[in-house]
């Protein structure tokens, strides 16, 4: 939870950790730290920069969807579809699933080019093309994990085995929320099922758990876990019962005198008041309909995959929950919260078992984002908000330009599938200060990056760069390290390429 | 911020600078306390033990490196600051010059450059860093007051005190002392009953009691077992994507029975790291070991075992040094320590002994441990069994001569008879010839595949039940390579002369083996996709036997054997054989005559027959109790000839390997013990010796953590440069070899903190000592802080009447969220308890590690999946909204609030009896008053009474008087410690 405590009694805070280096003008350092309102104590000198972004959306889609398909025209890849792969490119490599010498793939949807860049993107996003000039591709990343929980924790907490603190919770820890009654870090979920990696990727590892995500729930319950007041108390007598425990709690401290039940009286209060503002916040009904109609929203819908054992085959392109997620990451962004996380699961196209194809289930996850991605992007830019929020796409890593072949070695309709590929994929940010157009080139049949390699540590290191947090410097004392996001080696970097 | 925050903002400042100052005097500077943070803060990264990053061959970290020659200067020059460069260096305006360099985000104060240059003058003297160092248990120090003390620690705690100018707080009155110690020993709240006879008990010895009664209770173990599992990393699943279950809570409870019968903590250390390598260990001993395959395993599909074997074992390196040392050896992965002196080497020492286990990122090897009830059942039945067994071998009376008779019979008509080929048919022109026992064997042609017409000869005689087939194995070199057979279908006809085949039905197909998936029953299931085969027992001679479901007599048999698999599974030599004797007597065994014996006495004799229906049943019984016996995961060693060969992993990467490396411990903590191999036995001997200045230290700082909410060192997970100092130096020294001394008995370290004046001290806090002490650091007040979320859980369960007491057992699903568990390509699901397990411990709260229980996690426990060495205390809204709205609250609330009701027929009354089952102590009348404000205010104010009730799971009751329960499960006071 990413609210404001009270340090003082938070015992992770040594006196070290809560006054920077002992001894090194540690009063002014820590006044600043503390009387900024919304900044904590985080460790490291100087590790806030100028900010270009105020917030993060981050869209995750869990599983990883196929570059080849999406945004990397590649005609030689075409030309050698159906062929077997060359030896070059198997000797030495691991793959999740690929046995032998699989087939090579070629694109499977049309390209064209679009906006004023002339940059290639699938037939699939219609809408993204729309916005394209506003969007930064990254075409080169790579990454050094190719199983889905170990790249996906290595994105997001910097370390590919679990206990490491999440982006979200490096963000608000360093910066702190901009509202007082909404958590800073809220993540929210589509597709039926948590990401690989559960909920380890947005939890907060060694830092207090106070900046670990909050997951808001769409699926009609309580978006936040136990908000609503036991059934049938009513807000009456619960103001009723807070009142008295606000005395009785006062009363204790006139006598004890720790201030920490003074904090705990502003975190009841502060409880109080949530149970309105959330709800308010994620209550799309409130949004004109051009709005809903532009991210392809339907407030309260409840999808039959979210709830189903394999959401999969329960896929429908209409389907408004991920539409839902981006209308309410505007609305949080809008109010200040500093980290928004999307995760939609479901990109994990092997084709080796029905509702898990690159020619099938690729198209339908599209439409879901497709329209929701521009829509925010859009309704971002007509509030003017866009300049300060940064939105990061992505998977956890990309696909091959083989065919996956351990269940079919032709191909089958319904069964088009590609392997897991940690070399090369895309990636693409917009908003707060990146340079619309592509970066970097991968080889012609997208197998390796020819130009430009980013890394994982590079990405991180840019996210915190545009959030105002220097990645170099910004740690957290822990066994005996100061702990980075970007790991204790040099190697991120910030892409100065992608930044205007 | 508010006004009080502010305020304890300057009153820390105001009194780090107070200390500080007073630190900074010349004289009086030590190089441990003063000197090495500067030096560990800004200089070691570049300038310390890690040869690779150092930078100007300079190193600072030892005198020794501070005084080699730089060519013509040095970084020391003992008292001479003008002479020496890491002066000049750090006292330089040019910013080229200048160290720590600017962009090293490195920084010196003034007062560090003051306190550098004083140093040097004074000589610059090294000392080993103090925990490196033995403990040393001095004489207690003297005190002003001397009535204060009341066990040795009090001398420390007072004189420390008074040095610096402080009083320790008043005494906490009895209903709080008895709060805190039943809650901080056991982890529940005392029972009023316990209370008022403390209060009562005038006798000198009124504490000691209270302190060994709760030392002897089993939530003692409860409690602490909580603090060790979260060192374990525990939980009940195994992590990453798939997260599966894994059977190990039998662990759990060997460390619940572990801490109540106090074992000493040498023997817990050595049987948890090492147990298996114990002359023959006991099943307790190897189920400790179950501590080290806590690790996570990675089912997700495609992954490399090894990799994750890999992970595992330098988890358990990290885990071992961080739990019983302090000491982080995680980044000596990658490479030398940047701070202590542990180098890439010393890391790969230790992880070649913990790298020869047979675990490999699976379940194996498992072990079934049984609980001490099934143990005790365990062995009645086996005894149970072995005396029926005895009794049937004894043989009952006239069982001899009978069976002799009965034998008899089978030397006038064999039990078998084989059947003579009169004629066959085969689609691949194959024939077969007959031996005169009746053997068959293939005499030419060797097809892939083919079908077989047999028609054989009736004997004469009774009619016949059965037939049996005997394949016997095929020659080496023989017709068919393959050395299988594969009887798709089997069919048998009667034939009589001139009338028309009629097909026999077979039934009760039995075979002394079939190959899996093709099972004997398959032949004669009428689908010739599967039969009867013998992979992988094909070289060996295998029998099957079938029943006519009606006995045929006179006339031929026509046998078809359907062997149309390919790949040459067809019979090479075989026999076909047939029986007129009872069915029940003919058995698939090889030897037919064989076990005839047994059989007669399994069920012909009657004496016998009883006897051998008691041993079935029992034997049925004793599978079915061994197959509910959890099986735990547990560490075995690798024969030596299967040890593997340990190489430096280069940047911490397993697929890039460097020079090879022996088992090992690291240079800085002296040798394993004489006759210790370099094994994990040796390693834990090695943690124990008195040698190894840190065990004990790390151990004691850990328990005074759990009571006082921080250790002497602050930091418990780093005890290395970069961690905290102790604030009591002597005490944490003097404690540490009094735990030795004692036996290592975490009973008798308990009670005498339990018992000091110290521990006993009011909790309260006054403008006055919050300004000369804001964070207690020299603990002149009792120790406040936030119950633990166990503890939160199990109090108000306890108040409110509800929680089970029944100790161990398979993990828990007590009321979560519906929708919480989530979790990729899991069917697992979180199935709420209705019963009594809805109401038990929060220790036994099924832990799933990539989606803990969200009560849990909220009040800041950990989810498993790594060593938690401290859990940091938060203070949240979040934690607000559970004990204000959760089911498991509510339901508590209901309970507490029907025991209130039924305590009184007066409200005043029937509050307090609520306020002192949460919180020990009656009401002040200000407090019972404006509670029965709250009382008659409520009652309008509620949107719906019933469906409030039924919240609360209550069918009726007062809704006013639950929701006045609720209200004192929220108290500031209820979730703090007092």
């Amino acid at each position: 939870m990413n609210l404001p405590v009270n340090l003082q009694n938070t015992q992770a805070i040594t006196r070290r950790h809560f006054f920077g280096q002992a001894g090194l003008g540690f009063g002014s350092i820590a006044l600043q730290q503390l009387l900024a309102s919304n900044g904590y104590a985080a460790q490291g000198k100087g590790y806030r920069i100028p900010a270009k972004a105020k917030s993060i959306i981050y869209l995750h889609m869990a599983g990883s969807p196929s570059q080849i398909d999406l945004f990397e025209n590649k005609p030689a890849l075409t030309k050698f579809h159906g062929k077997d792969c060359p030896e070059e490119y198997l000797k030495g490599k691991r793959f999740a699933f690929i046995k032998g010498t699989p087939k090579m793939l070629g694109p499977v949807f049309d390209y064209k080019q679009h906006g004023q860049s002339d940059q290639w993107v699938s037939e699939l996003l219609p809408g993204l093309s729309s916005v394209i000039d506003e969007v930064c591709m990254i075409r080169s990343v790579h990454t050094e994990q190719f199983n889905h929980s170990p790249a996906q924790l290595l994105l997001h907490t910097g370390n590919s085995l679990l206990g490491y603190p999440s982006m979200g919770s490096w963000v608000t820890y360093g910066l702190g929320s901009e509202n007082e009654n909404l958590p800073g870090f809220v993540v929210l979920a589509s597709g039926g099922k948590t990401p690989s990696a559960g909920k380890s990727l947005w939890g907060s590892g060694f830092l207090p758990t106070l900046y670990q995500g909050v997951q808001c729930r769409t699926d009609g319950g309580d978006p936040i876990l136990y908000l609503s007041d036991p059934k049938g108390l009513g807000r009456k007598a619960r103001r009723k019962t807070l009142d008295a425990i606000k005395d009785l709690n006062e009363y204790q401290h006139k006598h004890i005198g720790d201030p920490e039940t003074l904090t705990r009286i502003s975190q009841y209060e502060l409880a109080f008041r949530m149970q309105m503002s959330v709800p308010e916040v994620m209550d799309l009904s409130k949004e004109p309909d051009h709005i809903l109609k532009l991210y392809g929203a339907k407030p309260g819908h409840v999808s039959e995959a979210e709830s189903a054992a394999d959401p999969r085959r329960l896929y429908k392109g209409n389907d408004p929950t991920f539409a839902n997620n981006c209308l309410l990451a505007r609305r949080l962004v809008e109010n200040g919260v500093r980290f928004v996380q999307l995760y939609d699961w479901g990109w994990d196209h092997h084709g080796s078992s029905p509702g898990e194809s690159i020619d099938e289930t690729l198209p339908i996850k599209c439409q879901q984002i497709d329209r929701a991605i521009a829509g925010l992007i859009t309704d971002l830019k007509q509030r003017g908000l866009f300049e300060q929020t940064l939105i990061v796409w992505g998977g956890e890593f990309g696909r091959t330009p083989m065919m996956q072949n351990n269940v079919n070695s032709t191909l089958k309709k319904g069964f088009y599938g590609r392997d897991h590929h940690p070399h090369a994929f895309t990636m693409w940010m917009a908003g707060a200060g990146t340079k619309p157009g592509a970066y970097g080139q991968t080889d012609d049949i997208g197998y390796y990056i020819a130009e430009n390699p980013v890394g994982i540590r590079d990405m991180q290191a840019t996210i915190l760069h545009q959030i105002g947090l220097n990645p170099h410097r910004f740690s957290f004392p822990y066994q005996g390290l100061d702990n980075r996001l970007i790991g204790p080696s040099e190697e991120g970097k910030v892409i100065k390429g992608i930044l205007s | 911020m508010n006004s009080q925050f502010r305020h304890q903002l300057f009153a820390v400042l105001g009194f780090v600078l107070a200390t500080s100052s007073a630190n900074g005097m010349a004289s009086d500077i030590s190089f441990n306390r003063d000197i090495r943070p500067i030096l560990s803060a800004n200089c070691f990264s570049c300038h310390g033990p890690d040869k690779k990053a150092r930078k100007a061959k300079l190193r600072l970290d030892t005198r020794e490196g501070a005084l080699w020659d730089l060519g013509g200067y040095r970084a020391l020059e003992p008292g001479m600051p003008d002479e020496s460069e890491l002066i000049l260096r750090i006292e330089s305006d040019d910013p080229e010059e200048v160290m720590p360099p600017s962009d090293s985000g490195h920084q010196l104060t003034e007062k560090d450059r003051q306190v550098l240059g004083q140093w040097v003058k004074a000589g610059g003297k090294y000392e080993t860093h103090w925990s490196f160092k033995q403990p040393v248990k001095n004489p207690l120090p003297k005190t002003r007051k001397k009535d204060w003390p009341l066990q040795p620690l009090d001398h420390f705690i007072l004189s420390k005190l008074e040095s610096n100018g402080m009083t320790p707080s008043p005494d906490l009155d009895r209903n709080r002392w008895i709060r805190r110690v039943s809650l901080d020993l056991t982890g529940l709240p005392p029972t009023l009953e316990e209370a008022d006879a403390f209060a009562a008990d005038k006798g000198g010895n009124a504490h000691e009691k209270v302190v060994g009664r709760l030392l002897d209770s089993i939530a003692y173990g409860e409690h602490w077992a909580r603090m060790w599992l979260d060192l374990a990393r525990f939980a009940d699943t195994k992590g990453y994507e798939k997260d599966r279950h894994r059977d190990v809570w039998r662990y759990r409870d060997w460390v619940i029975d572990a801490f109540n019968r106090d074992m000493p903590f040498d023997q817990f250390t050595i049987e948890q790291l090492a147990g298996d390598l114990l002359p023959k260990p006991t099943t307790e001993q190897m189920l400790a070991t179950a501590f080290h395959r806590n690790t996570m395993e990675n089912d997700e599909g495609g992954t490399d075992n090894e990799e994750f074997r890999v992970a595992a074992v330098k988890d358990r390196v990290d885990t071992t040094v961080q739990v019983w040392m302090g000491l982080t050896m995680g980044c000596a992965k990658c490479h030398s320590h940047k701070y202590d002196p542990i180098s890439i080497e010393d890391y790969y020492g230790v992880y070649a002994v913990f790298n020869q286990t047979e675990d490999a990122d699976r379940v194996v090897p498992i072990m079934p441990t049984p609980t001490p009830e099934q143990s005790g059942k365990l062995k009645e039945m086996e005894s149970e069994v072995s005396t029926l067994k005895k009794r049937l071998q004894a043989k009952p009376e006239g069982f001899v001569a009978a069976l002799a008779e009965w034998k008899d019979q089978f030397e006038k008509e064999p039990l078998w008879q084989p059947l003579r080929l009169l004629e066959m048919k085969s689609k691949k022109k194959v024939t077969l010839s007959q031996s005169k026992d009746g053997t068959l064997s293939v005499n030419a042609e060797n097809p892939d595949k083919d079908t077989w017409l047999l028609i054989l000869e009736i004997p004469k005689g009774k009619p016949l039940n059965s037939i049996r087939i005997d394949a016997f194995p095929k020659k080496a070199g023989g017709k068919w390579p393959d050395k299988n057979v594969a009887l798709r279908e089997l069919t048998a006809e009667w034939m009589k002369d001139g009338e028309l085949p009629i097909e026999l039905s077979l039934k009760n197909p039995r075979a002394d083996f079939s190959q899996r998936g093709w099972e004997v029953a398959k032949a004669i299931d009428g689908k010739p996709k599967a039969g009867w085969a013998f992979s992988p027992k094909a070289s060996d001679a295998h029998a099957a036997v079938f029943d006519f479901v009606k006995p045929v007599s006179g006339g031929r048999l026509r046998l078809t054997l359907e062997q149309e698999y390919g790949q040459g599974l067809l019979f090479e030599t075989f026999s076909l054989s047939a029986s007129s004797h009872p069915t029940k007597w003919l058995t698939p065994e090889l030897d037919p005559m064989r076990g005839m014996d047994r059989l007669f006495e399994k069920i012909e004799f009657p004496a016998a027959r009883e006897l051998q229906a008691k041993l079935n049943s029992a034997n049925q019984r004793l599978s079915r109790l061994r197959n509910g016996i959890s099986k735990t995961p547990i560490m075995r060693e690798l024969p030596p000839d299967r040890h593997r060969k340990n190489r430096i992993h280069k940047r911490g990467n397993f697929l890039d390997q460097g020079d090879e490396v022996e088992p090992g411990v690291p240079e800085l903590f002296g040798k394993l013990p004489i006759g210790a191999k370099g094994d994990r036995l040796g390693v834990a001997r090695w943690l124990m010796q008195p040698e190894n200045s840190l065990t004990a230290r790390v151990m004691v700082n850990r328990v005074w953590a759990r009571l006082f909410g921080k250790g002497f060192v602050e930091t418990e997970e780093d005890f290395g440069s970069q961690g905290l100092m102790p604030s009591h130096p002597e005490l944490l020294d003097w404690l540490a070899i009094d735990y030795r001394e004692n036996g290592w008995s975490l009973k008798k370290l308990l009670k005498a903190i339990a018992l000091s004046r110290t521990y006993r001290q009011s909790s309260s806090i006054t403008p006055k000592s919050l300004a000369a002490d804001p964070r207690n650091h020299l603990i002149g007040r009792g120790p406040r802080f936030r119950l633990s979320a166990e503890v939160v859980r199990d109090q108000s369960l306890t108040a409110s009447g509800l929680l089970t007491r029944k100790i161990g057992g398979p993990s828990v699903m007590p009321p979560q969220p519906p929708g919480v568990w989530k979790s990729t390509y899991s069917g697992e699901k979180w199935k709420t308890a209705t019963g009594p397990d809805r109401y038990r411990r929060a220790l036994y709260t099924y832990l799933k590690r990539t989606s803990p229980h969200p009560a849990m996690i909220t009040f800041d426990a950990g989810s498993g999946e790594v060593c938690q060495i401290r859990r940091i205390r938060t203070n949240t809204p979040l934690q607000a909204l559970i004990t204000l709205n959760d089911e498991a609250y509510m339901e508590a609330s209901g309970a507490l609030a029907n025991l209130m009701q039924k305590s009184s027929d007066n409200l005043a009354q029937k509050i307090t009896f609520g306020f002192r089952r949460v919180l020990t102590r009656p009401p002040k009348p200000e407090e019972l008053k404006r509670l029965i404000v709250l009382y008659h205010q409520l009652k309008p104010e509620f949107s719906n009474q019933a469906d409030f009730l039924s919240s609360a799971r209550l069918d009726e009751g007062d809704p006013s008087l639950v929701a006045l329960a609720s209200v004192l499960l929220n108290l500031d006071e209820t979730l703090m410690k007092p």
